[in-house]
């Protein structure tokens, strides 16, 4: 009989789990949330490098906003007043190298020099509403051509040759964050971590002996899509309508903006790119999936392509979902709904 | 004015029936009056009654004596016509009607152990689907079916040795 | 053989039906684990405002919460193993559209007002969510 109770016993213990030493913390930064799961440190160690990451990622946050006072809105004032030029921070010239090398790579379509298009249609604002813009008003900020190649770095002082260059780095910061919070990471001697800023992640190590695993969301459900696992050093990153949006006379007006007409683009509900290990991976899941989602429909694959993506998903307005080839393989359906809508890009 | 005194003739295996109709009662109060460390998981020590019958006896008699013990107790406890009462007749009824087609299996290789598991099966089957459909429809209760066949195995198995240990007592000694 | 000397030491009452019947019910009861709990059944509700969490809630207990944020008061709702933001003072009310959350790992954020829910369970589908 002892030994009936002791086997019921283990049973029971077993279908028990038992407490992981993860680590786990949310905070708001960059006007969205922050996550942070650590696996494999102490409680104090994990809390400490944490708040060490939020405090990096306000300051960040504050140095680069593009409404409230910072070095950022500091430069858009001396862009708009002339060629006077500004002394900037070494790292904020790193940015701005960085950022105008990935716009020309996109071609323009990832464009953070166009500040006053999203103010004009009301983004640049903690809470924005519906906005009804000047069509006049749109056509000259696209007329007067604002291009990240505008802005000249010259012995840390910076100026630029258009006056309409409004740097917002509202698609490439949280991105940099990413990469930032992963040296700190690996400085500390952190080897297993997950770190999300409003939906873009960037994995380092494992949870335990599983990789990382994260839900993509569905764009118009309050569940998850689909599952893929993360592996060390890879990023992910989506471009979404309903992230940021607001509607008039029902039609959604979304935060991502089509530099080529000034428009917010419509179309497509949201964008996911897969970005295997490399020193700006957090950057490139943040600023690539934005040519994607701005394409054409039928030129996706080949902008893809062109700006070096692979591992791609896209869910346009038809509920039509468009998976690259690699992406396809990697993903593991909830929705089986979803699944069955599933196209793979040529 | 007389008295009338109404007088059933009975024989001693009715005096019998009737004693362990009583000592079920009992067990079923018992187990009643002290709290479960799980909610919902009852050892359910009334059933050693009724498995005793069902073996000594025959089934009809085993359906009595869980029937009655269930009625009784209920009125006892105060719980007559409450949900709990409801629960517990629904498990009675589900159990016995397991009982009903497993006391056919071959003695030879079944014993009451199996009885009394499967009965416990049937019992919590039985309460689960009354809580699903009658009780609280909405109630997410599925998570919790696991443990509640977990324990219905367990306490199936010691009150079903209990049983098989009884009866060897009786034969031996 | 061992079953047999096992059976006839400790446990002389099992018949070797009985052991069948027992192996059987222990495979259907870890059966029933595995389908019922990996499944993403969502027991609980963690709510958090700012880096806090507020607390964590089971999910078939009805009740409805008020949680103060730095734009107001919101209000959630828990019901019949659900639940949702019902009220929020935002502008874009993005969190009250979100509607009900039932499984495991569903997240619902008010940005504006620094207040995330999210449902717990037994097994977590995903560490994190990519919206």
């Amino acid at each position: 009989m002892r030994g009936l109770i002791l086997f019921f016993f283990g049973l029971l213990l077993m279908s028990c789990s038992r407490v992981e030493p993860i680590y786990h913390m949310q905070s708001f930064v960059f006007g969205t949330m922050v996550d942070i799961s650590i696996y494999g440190e102490s409680e104090e160690d994990a809390q400490a490098i944490s708040n060490d990451i939020i405090r990096q990622f306000q300051d960040l946050h504050n140095r680069l906003h593009a409404w409230r006072p910072s070095e950022i809105t500091v430069l858009n004032h001396a862009f708009r007043s002339g060629k006077v030029p500004v002394r900037i921070a070494p790292d904020i010239a790193d940015i701005i190298a960085d950022a105008t090398e990935l716009s020309i790579k996109s071609k323009g379509a990832f464009n953070p020099a166009i500040g006053a298009l999203i103010n004009e249609w009301g983004f640049q604002q903690d809470e924005f509403k519906p906005v009804k813009v000047n069509q006049q008003r749109i056509a000259q900020l696209v007329k007067a051509n604002p291009q990240m190649v505008d802005i000249v770095v010259d012995d840390g002082k910076v100026f630029s040759t258009n006056p309409s260059v409004q740097l917002d780095l509202g698609g490439y910061a949280k991105g940099y964050a990413l990469d930032q919070a992963l040296l700190i990471l690996r400085k500390q001697g952190v080897s297993n971590a997950l770190i999300n800023i409003g939906g873009n992640i960037i994995a380092l190590g494992k949870h335990g002996d599983q990789p990382w695993r994260v839900g993509i969301q569905h764009p118009r459900k309050p569940n998850a899509i689909a599952t893929l696992d993360l592996p060390s050093g890879w990023a992910i990153g989506t471009s979404g309508d309903y992230q940021r949006y607001f509607e008039l006379k029902g039609v959604r007006y979304c935060h991502i903006i089509n530099p080529a007409t000034g428009y917010p683009v419509q179309g497509v509900q949201s964008v996911t790119v897969l970005i295997p290990p490399q020193p700006n991976a957090g950057v490139l899941s943040d600023v690539t999936s934005k040519p994607i989602f701005i394409a054409q429909p039928e030129a996706r694959a080949s902008v893809a392509r062109q700006i070096g993506i692979q591992d791609y998903l896209v869910i346009e307005n038809d509920n039509r979902i468009l998976a690259s080839a690699s992406m396809a393989q990697r993903l593991t359906w909830l929705d089986k709904q979803a699944q069955q809508h599933v196209v793979e890009a040529p | 004015m007389t008295h009338s005194i109404t007088s059933i003739a009975t024989n001693p295996q009715d005096h019998k029936i009737a004693r362990l109709t009583a000592l079920a009662i009992g067990m079923h109060v018992l187990e009643a009056i002290f709290p479960s460390p799980l909610p919902g998981v009852k050892p359910g020590i009334a059933n050693i009654v009724t498995l005793f019958v069902l073996m000594e006896f025959d089934f009809a008699t085993a359906a009595w004596v869980s029937l009655l013990r269930v009625f009784a107790s209920s009125l006892l406890l105060g719980q007559f016509l409450t949900p709990t009462f409801i629960l517990s007749l629904s498990g009675a009824v589900a159990s016995l009607i397991v009982l009903r087609f497993a006391q056919h299996l071959p003695r030879k290789y079944f014993s009451v152990i199996t009885l009394s598991i499967l009965a416990a099966f049937g019992h919590i089957a039985g309460q689960l689907l009354v809580v699903r459909i009658w009780l609280i429809p909405q109630a997410g209760v599925a998570y919790l079916i696991p443990v509640f066949a977990l324990a219905a195995l367990f306490f199936g198995c010691v009150n079903g040795l209990v049983v098989a240990r009884v009866i060897q007592n009786r034969q031996h000694g | 053989m061992w079953l047999k000397r096992l059976k006839n030491a400790a446990y002389p009452d099992f018949l070797l039906g009985d052991w069948v019947v027992l192996v059987a019910s222990l495979v259907v009861v870890l059966l029933l684990f595995k389908i019922l709990w990996s499944h993403q059944q969502a027991n609980r509700l963690e709510v958090r405002q700012g880096s806090k969490i507020l607390g964590v809630y089971d999910l078939n207990q009805a009740r409805s919460l008020s949680v103060a944020g730095p734009l107001g008061v919101s209000e959630i709702v828990i019901q019949h193993g659900k639940a949702r933001f019902k009220h929020s003072p935002c502008a874009n009310q993005y969190c009250v559209h979100q509607g009900w959350l039932k499984t495991v790992g569903q997240v619902a954020i008010c940005l504006p007002n620094h207040i995330s829910l999210e449902l717990l369970g037994e097994k977590k589908p995903y560490d994190s969510l990519n919206y």
